[in-house]
């Protein structure tokens, strides 16, 4: 049995942040939490290293040379971490694992869930969840070692609900005993009686509502959308589905959203009437009114749009956070924000 | 606060001060009224926003457009 495993700088030794810029190593034996891995079973024959910058900053680069050691070693299996909360550290671990996982290695990776590492995997690897802090590492590795040896052995694994992994996005075509209405009333009894099974993950992401706004009449608001909304002939490409980004774009002298300016881009839902009147879609018109009359204090210089369709929760709730985070700056107190 | 036709995936997702709006293909506009109503409409829809927006409100709470 061959296995890899690949960490950052942090993890091999080689240096803290300071060291983050530092080049794709290949060690031999295990380092780190490799010997953690050992303990539990999981012999590693090599350990990969990157620093967090160098493989952010030159991911082709760094991802060439990584997958040309991975190709010499032709191992049965790759761990990648676990990176916990780390950001930077997920999203290598995750991208190093798709593009393994992609050329046939059987691959286990851990993280937070909404690490960044979670979405580059694009399901191409086992993603099991872990908690932000390294305090975890006594209970994470023993599971992972424990996975890793069995994808290494060829054993069939069970599916993310039986495992503990997160869920890949993948449909396996299974035998029922039942047919589909007996299933369907059986899960509609079980809901009934409180017991809710789905394959689709509520995010746990609850916010206290926050305090009414004391004064809109003295309040700068600002419109949001993830309605696709962009100026005519959508100049920054905006995605019509699976939006990598979300731009904002000027208000200043605007009044309304003209339909010979403005156009949804949005592939989820059928544009016709929102292009006849964008208004539809992000109500500036009646705001404007409303501003003009002092019911508000000032709407803010720019609107924020995105395309909300197939759009992955955790990247969803990025684009909301960073927003977010400019709004507070910019001091806006109120939001209206549509949605399609 | 979100305007939107589909207040219960709102609530799934954890949004607080949730109004619903017209359709899911134009939330805040209504393509079968006269031009002068359906700014009406859009009016009452803003002004219903701006309320639920002043005004304390529980976890996933979801207004209707006409009080």
């Amino acid at each position: 049995m061959r296995v890899v495993h690949y960490l950052n700088q942090f993890f091999a030794g080689l240096g803290g942040e300071e060291a983050a810029g530092h080049e794709p190593v290949r060690l031999e034996g295990a380092v780190g939490p490799g010997r953690g891995l050992e303990v539990a079973g999981l012999p590693v024959d090599v350990t990969l290293a990157c620093g967090d910058d160098a493989f952010g900053e030159r991911e082709a680069e760094v991802l060439a040379r990584l997958l040309a050691w991975i190709e010499e070693e032709t191992p049965d299996v790759l761990v990648c971490g676990p990176a916990f909360g780390s950001g930077r550290y997920g999203y290598a671990c995750g991208s190093l694992a798709r593009e393994a996982g992609r050329r046939g290695v059987p691959v286990v990776t851990a993280m937070t869930p909404d690490s960044p590492g979670v979405l580059a995997a694009e399901g191409a690897a086992y993603v099991f969840p872990t908690g932000s802090s390294v305090t975890e590492m006594r209970s994470v590795l023993p599971a992972i070692a424990s996975f890793a040896l069995r994808l290494a052995r060829g054993e069939r694994v069970g599916s993310a609900e039986e495992e503990g992994y997160l869920p890949r996005g993948l449909r396996t075509n299974v035998r029922a005993e039942r047919t589909g209405a007996a299933r369907a009333v059986d899960l509609l009894l079980a809901k009934l009686g409180g017991d809710v099974r789905t394959e689709i993950v509520p995010t746990g992401d609850r916010v206290a509502p926050p305090p009414p706004v004391p004064d809109l009449t003295r309040a700068r608001m600002a419109l949001v959308t993830e309605a696709g909304c962009v100026p005519q002939g959508n100049p920054d490409r905006l995605p019509g589905r699976r939006a990598n980004a979300w731009l904002r774009y000027p208000l200043d002298g605007v009044t309304s959203l003209g339909a010979d300016s403005y156009e949804s881009v949005h592939a989820g839902f059928d544009t016709t009437a929102a292009n006849e009147d964008p208004n539809r879609l992000v109500p500036l018109d009646v705001v404007r009114e409303l501003e003009a009359e002092g019911r508000i204090g000032a709407l803010h210089d720019v609107f924020y749009t995105t395309t909300g369709v197939d759009t992955p929760v955790a990247a969803a709730a990025k684009f909301g956070q960073e927003i977010a985070a400019e709004l507070h700056e910019a001091g806006v107190q109120a939001v209206i924000l549509t949605g399609t | 606060m979100f305007v939107t036709a589909l207040p219960t995936i709102a609530q799934m997702i954890g949004a607080n001060r949730i109004l619903r709006g017209v359709s899911i293909t134009h939330p805040t506009g209504d393509p079968s009224l006269a031009v002068g109503d359906e700014l009406a409409l859009r009016r009452q829809i803003v002004e219903r926003a701006l309320e639920m927006l002043a005004t304390d409100v529980g976890p996933m709470t979801v207004w209707e457009t006409s009080a």
